[in-house]
């Protein structure tokens, strides 16, 4: 599954990867004849747009385009101008925008962000242990805070 | 010969001392809280403790299959493909990864959540079978081992030489599984996902709204084929080490998930048999029994909340009000008596056009209410009314947090998880189900089974590391 942006001014069929997309409201500019559409998604869904934005900047390119009524002639992912490169990343790295969850959502410390400290095994080996305090300092440290601030709960 | 009047007190059943005596007066609520006693699982002993069983397995299906035996104190072995690991580590959801890291080798690689339940207490090794080396390694753990599960295509185990037909030579009570799509036959190399389970097998034609409805053939969101035939194949491995116990041979399963989804259409097939009749879908509604479905009510439980789930999706109530004097309260509550004259026998009741009437009436009473105030109305009138919940309001569920069903742990590799696949299936008094841990990092316990369980020198794994054979 895949969401489009259909432009009825060329005929061309804008692609954007579903998953950068999932959660998402910005400007994307069609490849053909660069008119600027407004969308914007709440769980894969369209809730608002495409709306056209003339004169705007777009926050970002289709991934793939082609004009299935023109013999499916098509804009590969990333044709400079026209539409952006596939590097198959997560939406945050992408976007420029880490968010990396430290804490669970009643406040105690998860790893789970990137990149990661190597681990001390051979081979790639994980001991049972994780300990925060040694390996993660900062994030310690703003659970001890946060701790203080009384934002761990048990549920 | 002994005799019959003498007995000693230790043999006969009920309270040997005061305690013993106390103890059996305590309301049976105290007796299953005490015997159960969630949060103490791991001061009891594990039934399945001296099994180990490998695990060859990708995705939900078979790798839940295995992790049944996990979670009961089986020893399980999984082994994944060197770097890479295997696909569900990278499948769900929106193919983001969540908990990292995955391996040493990509930093930047985590494992997203999808792979959770189907994994749990399961120890990861890397191994590349189509490398020479690889045979003997695998071998040896066969040797040692109890069982092993794989999902590759039919036939593909056997071109590598590591069958049944083979490993039993090696090691005759060997128990093999093989878990895949569609099993030896005329469709011997479809593969198959849950969605094509639900649809091969019919049940995705008698699920979801009827067409004159709106309702197309619908898929469960969740892959429930995926879980359902995974833990059927954990039923057919524990008969089969049952049947090993005895005779001390070991047994091939040969599990299709497209015919394990059959099982699950209950009296459909049967049905067409003897009647030619293809049964219909019928939505959130039920053919057996009216009233007995999900209306829709008019206001959400949270108005005010931004997530369209909450704001728009919390409005659906399960009713169940099928038995005589039930209908009649309801129609009397919803202030439509008439209903009640119209349709006094269930058969009547139960007619499409008499369906369609009655939701129609229910919806329409509770067109002006929210779904708490629909709850609370038909429960006061005695009447089996439930919301459809979401996933955050099971997580705020009393029931399911006292019984342990869902919990907070702290997984030794992650961190704070929140788990609830071990404890949902079902409570045992002697030897409960536990996680001891969500899942393993890739190869995380490649010295721990190469080097100390099999005894192969570091030297050698490095060399195969650099070989990529692990």
């Amino acid at each position: 599954m895949c969401d489009i942006i259909w432009c009825k001014k060329c005929n061309t069929v804008n692609y954007l990867d579903p998953y950068y997309f999932w959660n998402w409201e910005g400007k994307v500019q069609c490849a053909e004849c660069r008119t600027v559409y407004y969308i914007h998604m709440i769980q894969g869904f369209m809730y608002a747009g495409p709306e056209e934005k003339p004169g705007e900047a777009p926050d970002i390119l289709p991934l793939y385009a082609d004009k299935p009524l023109d013999g499916y002639t098509n804009y590969l992912p990333g044709t400079e101008g026209r539409t952006r490169p596939f590097q198959c990343q997560p939406r945050e790295i992408y976007l420029g925008k880490p968010d990396m969850v430290k804490f669970s959502i009643r406040g105690r410390p998860v790893r789970g962000w990137a990149p990661q400290p190597p681990s001390t095994g051979f081979l790639g080996s994980f001991g049972f242990a994780w300990d925060v305090e040694k390996l993660s300092p900062e994030v310690w440290q703003e659970y001890q805070e946060k701790k203080k601030r009384g934002e761990v709960k048990d549920w | 010969m002994k005799d019959l009047r003498e007995c000693c007190l230790e043999e006969l059943p009920g309270p040997k001392s005061q305690a013993d005596l106390e103890d059996a007066k305590i309301p049976y609520e105290e007796y299953c809280r005490r015997l159960f006693a969630p949060g103490r699982e791991f001061e009891k002993p594990e039934s399945l403790k001296g099994i180990r069983w490998l695990s060859c397995t990708m995705y939900i299906f078979t790798p839940h299959s295995v992790a049944n035996l996990a979670e009961l104190g089986a020893e399980v072995i999984k082994i994944e493909v060197p770097r890479m690991g295997e696909p569900m580590r990278h499948t769900s959801p929106f193919n983001e990864v969540y908990l990292y890291p995955m391996h040493d080798s990509r930093p930047m690689t985590g494992t997203g959540f999808g792979y959770m339940n189907a994994n749990t207490n399961k120890y990861n090794i890397t191994l590349d079978y189509h490398r020479p080396e690889a045979q003997e390694i695998l071998y040896r753990l066969v040797k040692m081992s109890d069982g092993l599960t794989e999902c590759y295509r039919p036939g593909t185990f056997d071109r590598w030489r590591q069958s049944y037909r083979y490993l039993q030579e090696i090691n005759p009570r060997f128990i093999y599984v093989w878990g895949g799509g569609f099993g030896y036959g005329p469709k011997v190399f479809g593969a198959s996902y849950d969605i094509l389970g639900q649809a091969h097998a019919g049940l995705a034609s008698i699920t979801g709204f009827h067409e004159d409805f709106g309702g197309h053939p619908t898929k469960h969101t969740n892959w429930v084929i995926d879980w359902y035939s995974g833990t059927l194949i954990t039923v057919a491995i524990l008969a089969a080490l049952n049947w090993r116990r005895k005779y001390g041979l070991g047994t091939m399963i040969e599990f299709s998930q497209v015919q394990a989804c059959t099982r699950a259409m209950g009296y459909t097939v049967p049905l067409y048999h003897r009647f030619g009749v293809v049964r219909q879908r019928w939505g959130n509604w039920d053919t057996q029994l009216c009233v007995h479905g999900i209306i829709l009510c008019g206001k959400s439980d949270y108005p005010d909340e931004v997530n369209p789930q909450l704001k728009y999706d919390a409005r659906y109530v399960m009713v169940s009000a099928f038995n005589d004097p039930d209908f009649q309260e309801l129609c009397a509550v919803i202030g439509r008596k008439d209903l009640w004259e119209k349709y006094k026998s269930h058969k009547q009741r139960l007619a499409p056009e008499a369906q369609i009437e009655i939701y129609r009436a229910l919806e329409q009473w509770a067109a002006d209410k929210s779904r708490s105030e629909v709850v609370k109305i038909l429960t006061d009138a005695g009447i089996l009314a439930m919301p459809v919940r979401n996933d955050k309001e099971v997580y705020e569920c009393e029931h399911f947090r006292q019984r342990g069903t869902i919990r907070w742990m702290e997984d030794p590799t992650f961190g704070d998880v929140l788990v609830q696949g071990a404890y949902s299936a079902g409570l045992m008094s002697e030897t409960p189900r536990r996680v001891k841990w969500v899942w393993r990092t890739l190869g995380a316990d490649n010295l721990k089974i190469y080097h100390e369980l099999l005894g192969y020198p570091l030297s050698k794994l490095k060399e195969w590391s650099e070989k990529g054979i692990i």
